[in-house]
Formats: structure tokens, sequence, C-alpha cells
């Protein structure tokens, strides 16, 4: 039993920033190695309606993470009587997760979300919470191989969201088919100041 | 080649120090180095404590300056709420103190030099379990395993200042010579009861032992004939 | 096991809860996952009138390029900034909470914060972690007792020098000092020098890359040159790059929530005060 945690369960997160818009994708799949266990697993969770969270590793420390984050939101909801910008949330991920420096969560999230002004934010860490602040897109999970080079060249800047969504959905899908551990087809959030687009895509089930 | 650049930052060190007649000289050489790679060839090991009691320090650069930040500490103290200067003997047991208590985390023998009105120059080496032994010299580091003989033949009782200075320059460049973790210049430190001297030997003006060559084209050398830019071509 | 219902957040320090699970699973062979990594070339310099300090901007993960513009000077003081290699992770954390406490201290004293300071503030912290906070650091600034360069290793120990280099860049980076450093040189000079080390650390070290980040710091101003030489722009740049058409990938569901429009609050008298 020699493997890297991560590719115990497998998972493909993306997220990509357009022009006042964000896209957050994932795939479906939920594995055991290379037993698929479930097809339709969630592993974008949402904050609040402009915030979300993708974690991708080892999913049962991925749920608990979730679980901790939903509950120091409500408590920050609680005390300041408004929500968490993308910033601060990153922050808070960061110190749960760099708390456990010594123990970590098997778990790296992408974080994304609109921050004031509707400016998208875009972020990921590893799984001791070193912040990666990026521009363009971030990705995380088994194929995030794949996903790098899918994205630097599919990419584009200023994207409108109806564009936004077909490159993230297409960087996904092409990234994936190249990943054993991820698949199913996937889960696209489209976010714009005014909307939240969810889609399901259609993928290869094999 | 293995440069290992993550292992602990260590003083692979010469250090000694040699009574005289009215005071100590402390010596040691410049080099510090993690692995392969030497990460400091200026470093300074002979640390001040007191005004009147200075500290070689070997082993590893991290566990040696915390004793010595907190020896210094506890002597400030010391000095004021004695209102007066603290001894060489005290220095050298807080020194023991530490270095005995947490024995089984630390990697560094010390030696203390210190000039003070009760006892005069004196010498004590604190070695790596945590004893303390007062000596007329003392030697430690790497590079000391070269110089034991040595000191046995060329130490002797009643020297002058001088006299034990040039035998503290020699000592150290003898080691530096056969010792390849020890290098660069030599400090020294003499203590007496006029006050604290101190003095550097660049490591170009060290003597020449068995087969060393005379330096051609060395980096001094370069940097001496400084053109604008130096080693560019 | 007298644990409370609800986990109250936490006050600081480390969390060892997940540590005996993790064992349980590197026993039985799992490998643990490989943190974000700043395989570095890190520098700084002592000049006429103050430091400057330089980095690369690669992040990596293993073999992984991950961030191919991060930022690895950190702020610590208005007048003291500082380098860090090692765990990503690690330096992130380690400056912040001394940046933090330096300036607690400067509310306290009203005071300008000392570089010799910040150096004891980490050192101290790095040797109480016996080197498994690997942080790496290069730290630099101005204060009244005039500039200072310091380097910090992962255990602890420091050292203080007119030029300094860390990472894995820090022989090419070195390379550079030993043969072009002197005494009392110009910013200008200064900056010329830092740039050169930090550039032979992008091309002839793997693990440093990108760009050069470069920080200046005088007296009385600081200035952060962010990205100031970029040696390696992108080659394969496409005018048109790619383009899917609307409706391209297939989609076998789609769910729409509408927004609320923020509701704008109308602040009241006095209100303000109290937010504050």
């Amino acid at each position: 039993m020699s493997f890297r945690i991560f590719e115990y369960n497998g998972s493909a997160i993306v997220a990509m920033v357009g022009k006042n818009c964000f896209a957050i994708a994932s795939d479906r799949r939920l594995g055991v190695q290379l037993q698929t266990i479930g097809t339709d697993f969630q592993k974008i969770f949402k904050i609040h309606d402009k915030l979300y969270v993708g974690l991708a590793g080892l999913a049962t420390d991925a749920q608990t993470l979730h679980q901790r984050l939903v509950f120091r939101h409500k408590l920050y909801q609680l005390r300041e009587e408004r929500d968490m910008k993308p910033e601060t949330f990153a922050s808070l991920v960061s110190a749960i997760l760099y708390e456990k420096r010594f123990g970590p969560y098997f778990t790296q999230p992408v974080i994304a979300g609109l921050g004031e002004d509707d400016q998208p934010f875009i972020c990921t860490m590893d799984s001791i919470g070193a912040k990666e602040l990026a521009k363009d897109f971030v990705v995380a999970g088994t194929a995030s191989e794949s996903l790098y080079g899918a994205c630097e060249s599919m990419y584009k800047p200023d994207m409108e969201p109806e564009e936004l969504f077909e490159t993230i959905s297409q960087a996904l899908q092409a990234s994936v088919d190249r990943d054993c551990l991820s698949g199913w087809g996937g889960h696209v959030l489209l976010v714009t100041p005014t909307e939240v687009r969810e889609s399901t895509l259609k993928g290869r089930m094999d | 080649m293995d440069l290992n650049l993550n292992a602990p930052h260590s003083m692979g060190t010469t250090i000694v120090g040699v009574t005289y007649d009215g005071g100590v000289v402390l010596g040691a050489d410049s080099r510090t180095s993690t692995g392969m790679y030497v990460a400091n060839r200026a470093s300074d090991k002979i640390t001040q404590l007191t005004d009147n009691v200075y500290l070689c320090r070997s082993g590893s650069a991290a566990d040696s300056q915390v004793v010595s930040d907190y020896v210094r500490h506890f002597l400030h103290q010391q000095t004021i709420q004695q209102g007066q200067p603290a001894t060489t003997k005290v220095a050298a047991n807080l020194i023991r103190l530490l270095a005995y208590g947490n024995k089984n985390s630390l990697q560094t023998g010390m030696i203390v030099g210190g000039w003070d009105k009760y006892e005069g120059g004196k010498i004590y080496g604190v070695p790596l379990g945590g004893t303390i032994v007062e000596q007329p010299f003392a030697i430690g580091g790497s590079g000391s395993s070269y110089l034991y003989g040595f000191f046995d033949q060329a130490w002797r009782d009643g020297m002058t200042k001088d006299e034990a200075e040039k035998l503290v320059v020699k000592a150290v460049s003898l080691a530096i010579a056969r010792d390849g973790a020890s290098g660069g210049v030599v400090r020294t430190v003499i203590i007496n009861s006029e006050g604290v001297t101190r003095n550097f030997y660049a490591g170009d003006t060290l003597p020449l032992w068995h087969e060393e060559l005379e330096p051609q084209n060395s980096l001094l050398d370069i940097l001496a004939s400084a053109p604008a830019e130096p080693m560019r071509i | 096991m007298a644990q409370s219902a609800i986990e109250v957040p936490p006050k600081g320090g480390f969390n060892f809860d997940l540590c005996v699970r993790n064992d349980m699973l590197t026993k039985k062979g799992v490998q643990l996952p490989s943190y974000r990594k700043t395989g570095t070339t890190i520098v700084g310099l002592v000049y006429k009138d103050g430091v400057v300090l330089g980095a690369d901007t690669r992040a990596t993960e293993g073999p992984i390029v991950c961030d191919k513009n991060c930022e690895k000077i950190h702020y610590m003081a208005p007048n003291i900034y500082c380098c860090g290699a090692g765990t990503a992770a690690d330096t992130e954390a380690v400056t912040d909470m001394v940046s933090s406490q330096l300036n607690l201290h400067r509310y306290a004293t009203g005071r300008q914060s000392r570089v010799v300071t910040a150096l004891t503030l980490l050192k101290t912290h790095l040797f109480s972690y016996q080197g498994h906070v690997s942080a790496a650091l290069v730290l630099g600034g101005v204060d009244v007792t005039g500039p200072h360069l310091h380097t910090i290793y992962p255990h602890g120990s420091t050292d203080s020098l007119p030029y300094a280099t860390m990472g894995s860049g820090s022989l090419a980076a070195m390379a550079m000092f030993e043969s072009q450093y002197r005494e009392g040189m110009t910013r200008e000079e200064g900056i010329h020098l830092v740039s050169e080390a930090i550039r032979s650390g992008i091309f002839n070290d793997l693990g440093s890359g990108s760009n050069v980040d470069v920080c200046v710091i005088t007296k009385d101003k600081t200035e952060y040159l962010r990205n100031h030489m970029l040696p390696n722009p992108r080659t394969y740049v496409s005018t048109r790059g790619f383009s899917f058409a609307k409706g391209q990938t297939e989609v076998l569901s789609t769910k729409i929530k509408q927004l609320r429009e923020r509701v704008v609050e109308v602040a009241v008298e006095g209100a303000d005060a109290m937010e504050e």
C-alpha cells in the first residue's frame, strides 16, 4: 500500500477569473484508489452567495474542513453582521491549515469569490496554508498537472461569463480525461454580480 | 557533491584560549558551514558576554548563540544587582548550568575567558556534556585535534602578552591548514586589567605551513588589483 | 475527553490532533503530500545609504512550478523587510507573526522598530521549533543604529553580513557577490548587483526562476520594486488564443440563482462612530 495520500480519493478543481465574474469547477468522482465509489460527489462548497471553496485531496478531511469553515463563517456573521470578504476568508483558511502544520489536513483548497465592488478573487493553498494569489487561474487535485497545461493555453484575460464557462469546462474535461483518478463529468459554478449559474457537465464515464 | 544546504548551521571550528602573565588571549577561526558549503567566511565566534568576559563558541551555531544570549542576559542582570562586574567564574558557571541542564538538546562546546579583580585572567572549558574545567589553556572545536601535541610542546607558564597571542595565532593557523572545517581569518581577543583588545589576522597574512603554497591569482589578489568590474571578461 | 461540544476558535499555537492518524497512515506506507516550497534565490546587501534586498519569484511543489510570480520579500515593518526561502507556509507565517508583534511593540513604545528586535523574535521562534519550522531568511532594514543585514537559518542561528544569499540558488548568487561586491556602493550599483545575483540564481538554479523583485531601504524611504526585471517573458503568446463557441460543452443540467441586489443602508447620524 504505497500511494500518495491525495491519490486516495482523486480530484480535480480549477477556478478562473473573467471580467467581473469568476468560475470554479470540479470533477464529480469519489474513488478509493482505482475503484469508483461515487459519481456525484460534491467538492465545491458554498460559504455565501459570492464565495465558494473547492476542497481537493482526502475526502474525509475535505468534509471536516468544510464543516469547520462553515462554522467559523457563521460565527463571523453573528459577530460582524456581514459576509466575509474573500481575502479575509482566505486568511482564515490559511490560519486553520497552518495551525495543523505538523499534522495537516490532507486537502488543498481553492477559494473563489467576488469581493468589494464585485472584484473577482481566486486563491489556492497547499495543505499547510501557503497562500498563492493568482490573477488568472488556480488548480488543485490529482489532475492539477494536466490542468496547469490546459489552463495555461486556454485562458485569456477579461473573458465574458459565457466564454469563461466554456473555457473552464473545456479545460476541466480535457484535463480529467488524462487522469485516472478524477472524472465522471463536472460541476461548474459561474458567479457574476447578479446571478449564480450552477451547471453539471456531461463527461466520460470510465 | 553533497552540499546539503539543509544541514544545521554549524561551526566546524578551531577555538583556543590561553592564559598568560596578567590576562588571557582567546582565538578563533572564522568559518561557518552548512554541510559542505561555507555559509559565512568571516564570522565572529568570540562573543562578548560582559565588559571583561568573552566566550569562544563551537558546534551548532544556533545552540551556542542561544546559550551566549541567555548568559549575557543573566550577567547583565547580575552586574546591575551586585553593582560590580561579574566574574569569569560566575559566567562559566551560568554557561555550565545551561549546558548541563539541556545536555540532551545542545550540541555545543565553549571556552570562557576573562579577567576579574579577584582571580585575574582565567580560562574555563565547557565541553559537550556540560562539565566545567578551569585550565591554563583550552582548545576546542574540530580543529583542536590537530593542536593537542602542539600545545603540549609549545605552551609554557608565564608567557608575556605578545608571546601568548603569537602562540594563539600560530595554533589557529596550524589548525586552519589541516582542518577542512576551519578556515578564513584568525580573530583574537586579549583581556587583562587594562581592558580588551581585539585583533584580526587576514587569511593572506597567516604563516604558511608544510607544503602550503603562496597564493597566486587568488580572490584577494584580484580584488587588490581591482579593475572597475572585477572578473568580467 | 471533556471537550466542549462547540469548538471555539483557537488562541494560537500548533495543534497536533491529526498527528496520530497521519503517523498511522505513514506507517502503512502512505506518502504524505509535499508542501509548497520556495526553492529560491534570495539575497541582500548593504550599500552606502542603506540596504538592498532581492528575490526571484518562482514557487515550486516538487517538480511543478505552482506560482510563476510569487512574492518572497515580506513586509516586517515600514523600515524592515525580510526575504524568505524554504517551506512557503512557514516563511509566510513566521514573518506575518513577527511583523504583527513588531507593530504592537511600536504601538507600545511609539518608536521605530529595530532590526535586532525582528532578528531576535525570528530566531527565538525558529530555535524553539528546532528546525522543524523550515524558514531560511534574509532580514534587512535601516533603524536608528544604521543599516543592518542578517541571515537566519531554520535552526535559529543568525549571521550579520555586508552581503548575504540564501536558498537553493545561494551559491550562484554568492558567486556574483564574491566577485563584484565592494564597500560603499551607490544605490544604482547596489540594485544592479542584487539584480545580477538574482538573475544568476534564476538562470543557473532550477529551483529559482521567473522575475526579479527588489526592495531598497534607506533611512527615510523604502521602495519595493516589484518585478524590477522580467527576464523570462512568455514566448508562446498566441494572438487569438483558444476560443470556444457558446454551447460547445455538453451540459446535463443548469440551475440559475438570481442574487438579490444588495440593500443599501442609509447611514444614521452618529452611527458611523460606532462602526470604526
